[in-house]
């Protein structure tokens, strides 16, 4: 059940009216076979995966708490062996397998090991990190271990943010479940408003530029170098406009019925290094990375050529969790190498910039960090969006001569394409830089207020795409 | 003001809500009314360009002769050629990227007003695949919704909310503005991209012919078969002249499609003729196309004379004449 379709739309309605109506000892249970029937639409059957996840991971809690100090590390270890695994077979097994067989035929041997046939379960790698982090977070004694099945099932099911996160802690959530949520109009309202802002991301900026993108991208041979130039800006507001909308429409689902999900965005095209960039994308897994992979590996508290293994290492997981492809793992790598060589040419940066009085004119300064951190997350963006590392390639080769005439297959369209991503940037502009003033979405005013809401539904109508496909990151 | 006026009488928050909430929807529903009617006058006033061609088949040609099909269709029959040929007139009501369903709603319109001598409906190879999203190409239909009702049945295939979709003014016209606007002023005009519904393609393919591999093992989709068998039927009923045809392709390879091998079987059940020159060896002459699929304006120029010859030579015309 894909959030942009009318299906959810009345099973939003539905639940949400039932929320309110049922009496509270009994809203766990609507939510948890709300969140199952959500879950079921997609494919039934992986709904058994899940299952088993939460019955392992639901016991590992119990008994991590319970036992000794010797026999709690071993439960946290079957706890995430048994996620791993699950993430291993349903996303790995072939990639792996695939990468074996030419091993393999590099020694002119057979792979004896048969593919499987299987589908990747919707969203696997955010409910899976989402149920690590209970098991880890109970073994550190940060959180009490969760009796309640019912309530441990729905922190994992909960259907905002099942399938693309944010990947929440059990800290900020589970003891919500046990809290009763009135009415409240200020917080319903809020709700909705992120809710439109949502859509509006998804289907006027996201989806139309996905025409671009994947016209483009899925014929690489046949498109110039300025074509995939322009796919590749294209695409870099296309991935962030589809996820951001989806963790919107989460975090305002949840807050209608009075749950508060962690802020998952923050205009991470205004970043001034790549470090700031992952402070302000997908927030919720860079700091799920900090939190259980990076400091226990030791952080930057270690020597600078350990310190810099971490970050790479990091990265080249972080790359891994998006996808079963060499195109993720390059551009996780390209990333954790962003950070090293920052680090490493921070002196002769500053060194530069004050030699050419750049940090006297801060707004310039501010200007070109700004675009040579989003030139080089485009620049990665390309490995992440290639259908194949042979793709990535030929674009960056086609790209590097700008040749070509521009690819336009209906000029409206095209028209359309760059005005969603003015309009999306004199918003985050506004927002970045001059938050209090200019107000249309925050104005005082209830007409103003609601006439931006009205417009921006307005607007939906008008250039909003309503054939596009799913959330990019449903994959993942 | 109206706020706390609100707020002091209903005291609860969820009153307070619903009003706020039926308030914001009358401003949103009312938007929508004023600015849906607004780019409907606009549609159907335009006086050039695709939508307005698309609206003078549907609702203003009287000719003899139409063509229906997709954008092979737009720029391989020129209108002139045959009328001048079949000494009557003629209209080109083919429309790029449309699929027989397109043709057989736009078909249904024309018969409700008057029945034309003759139709040419120029089918595509893979013209029955089944492909998911396929019908969203019925989009260009929706402007008619309201105001053909024989078309409803078809427009909502396109999936099972878009009867609640339509609810909306400006849904209809969604990502049609800037067309809307240019159709309005005199810049398609100027550039007279068609005549009488034809598109002319000016370009040369200057690269050797590809060897195209078109697939074979495709689904084949039950509502597209139904669309045409309706189509062919609804021309018998109005005693219109059907003509079928596949017109050709640049490629090297000569194929067999299983969309034209089933069209031809129910064409000759139903004895409508057909003409397959999708493997026409005189036409695989690189200098004739724009690109693969599509014909320039010399090759359309010929192979418009080889339909109307070939329509000359059967025992339909000499009733028609």
């Amino acid at each position: 059940m894909l959030f942009n379709s009318f299906h959810f739309l009345f099973f939003f309605l539905v639940v949400t009216s039932l929320y309110f109506t049922v009496p509270h000892k009994w809203r766990w249970l609507l939510l948890l076979v709300s969140s199952c029937y959500f879950y079921m639409a997609f494919v039934p059957i992986y709904i058994l995966i899940l299952g088993i996840t939460i019955v392992i991971d639901y016991f590992a809690g119990i008994s991590i708490e319970s036992a000794k100090a010797k026999n709690r590390k071993a439960f946290l270890t079957i706890s995430l062996i048994a996620n791993i695994s699950v993430l291993c077979i349903f996303k790995y097994f072939n990639f792996l397998n695939h990468n074996f067989s030419f091993l393999m035929h590099g020694f002119g041997l057979k792979n004896p090991i048969p593919y499987l046939s299987i589908l990747l379960p919707i969203g696997l790698s955010f409910h899976t990190f989402q149920a690590m982090s209970y098991t880890i977070e109970v073994y550190r004694g940060n959180q009490k271990a969760e009796r309640h099945f019912g309530i441990y099932s729905l922190y994992v099911m909960f259907y905002p943010q099942l399938v693309a996160g944010p990947i929440e802690r059990p800290q900020n959530l589970l003891h919500q479940f046990r809290e009763k949520h009135r009415f409240e109009y200020f917080r319903v309202s809020e709700g909705l408003k992120l809710i439109v802002w949502g859509f509006f991301k998804k289907l006027v900026i996201a989806d139309r530029l996905a025409i671009y993108v994947n016209a483009v991208y899925n014929n690489v041979p046949h498109h110039s170098g300025f074509s995939l130039f322009v796919a590749t800006i294209f695409f870099a507001f296309q991935i962030y406009c589809d996820f951001s909308a989806y963790s919107d429409i989460a975090i305002g689902l949840a807050k209608v019925m009075g749950f508060h999900l962690m802020t998952n965005f923050n205009r991470p095209y205004f970043a001034r290094n790549i470090a700031e960039f992952w402070k302000r994308w997908h927030i919720s897994l860079s700091t799920w990375f900090k939190d259980y992979l990076y400091i226990p590996l030791g952080g930057n508290r270690v020597p600078v050529p350990r310190w810099y293994f971490n970050l790479f290492l990091v990265f080249l997981v972080s790359g891994l969790w998006h996808g079963a492809n060499w195109t993720y793992i390059i551009w996780g790598a390209l990333n954790g190498f962003y950070l090293i060589f920052a680090n490493i040419s921070q002196k002769f940066r500053d060194k530069f910039n004050q030699s050419v009085g750049l940090n006297q004119v801060p707004k310039i300064s501010v200007f070109v960090q700004t675009t040579i951190t989003f030139t080089l997350i485009c620049f990665a963006w390309i490995f992440f969006r290639a259908n194949q590392v042979t793709d990535a390639f030929t674009i960056i080769k086609k790209i590097s001569t700008l040749r070509g005439p521009l690819f336009i297959e209906n000029p409206s369209k095209m028209i359309y394409s760059l005005a969603a991503i003015g309009f999306l940037m004199l918003i985050e502009y506004k927002r970045e830089y001059y938050k209090g003033r200019v107000k249309f979405f925050d104005n005082k005013n209830w007409l103003v207020r609601n006439f931006s809401y009205a417009s921006l539904i307005i607007i939906i109508l008008l250039f909003g795409v309503f054939d596009g496909g799913q959330f990019i990151y449903f994959q993942f | 003001m109206l706020e706390t006026i609100i707020y002091k009488i209903n005291k609860s928050d969820f009153s307070y809500f619903v009003i706020k909430l039926s308030l914001f929807l009358f401003l949103v529903f009312s938007l929508d009314f004023i600015i849906g009617h607004t780019l409907r006058y606009f549609y159907f006033k335009q006086q050039s360009g695709l939508q307005y061609e698309a609206t003078f088949a549907i609702e203003k040609t009287k000719a003899n002769v139409l063509i229906f099909g997709s954008s092979r269709a737009c720029n391989h029959y020129i209108p002139s050629v045959l009328e001048e040929k079949l000494g009557l007139t003629c209209y080109n009501a083919g429309r790029y990227g449309s699929p027989i369903l397109y043709h057989l709603a736009v078909l249904k319109s024309v018969l409700k007003r008057y029945h034309p001598k003759m139709i040419i409906l120029d089918v595509n190879l893979q013209e029955f695949e089944k492909i998911e999203g396929s019908y969203d190409v019925l989009s260009s239909l929706l402007p008619y919704y309201k105001t053909h009702p024989e078309m409803r049945s078809i427009i909502e295939m396109r999936g099972k909310y878009e009867k609640l979709k339509l609810l909306s003014g400006i849904y209809p016209f969604n990502s049609e503005m800037l067309t809307i606007a240019i159709g309005n002023t005199e810049m398609n005009k100027k550039r007279r991209d068609t005549f009488d519904g034809y598109i002319p393609l000016r370009n040369k393919w200057i690269d050797p012919i590809p060897d195209y591999a078109f697939p074979q093992d495709y689904d084949v989709d039950s509502n597209r078969l139904q669309a045409y068998k309706v189509f062919i039927n609804d021309c018998k009923k109005a005693n219109v002249n059907l003509y079928i045809a596949c017109s050709p392709y640049l490629s090297k390879n000569r194929f067999k499609d299983r969309s034209i091998s089933i069209a031809k079987a129910i064409a000759k059940k139903e004895n409508v003729p057909f003409f397959d020159y999708s493997n026409y060896l005189p036409l695989i002459k690189p200098y004739l196309y724009h690109d693969t699929p599509h014909l320039n304006q010399d090759g359309a120029r010929f192979y418009s004379n080889l339909v109307a010859n070939e329509i000359l030579k059967t025992s339909l015309i000499k009733g028609i004449r």
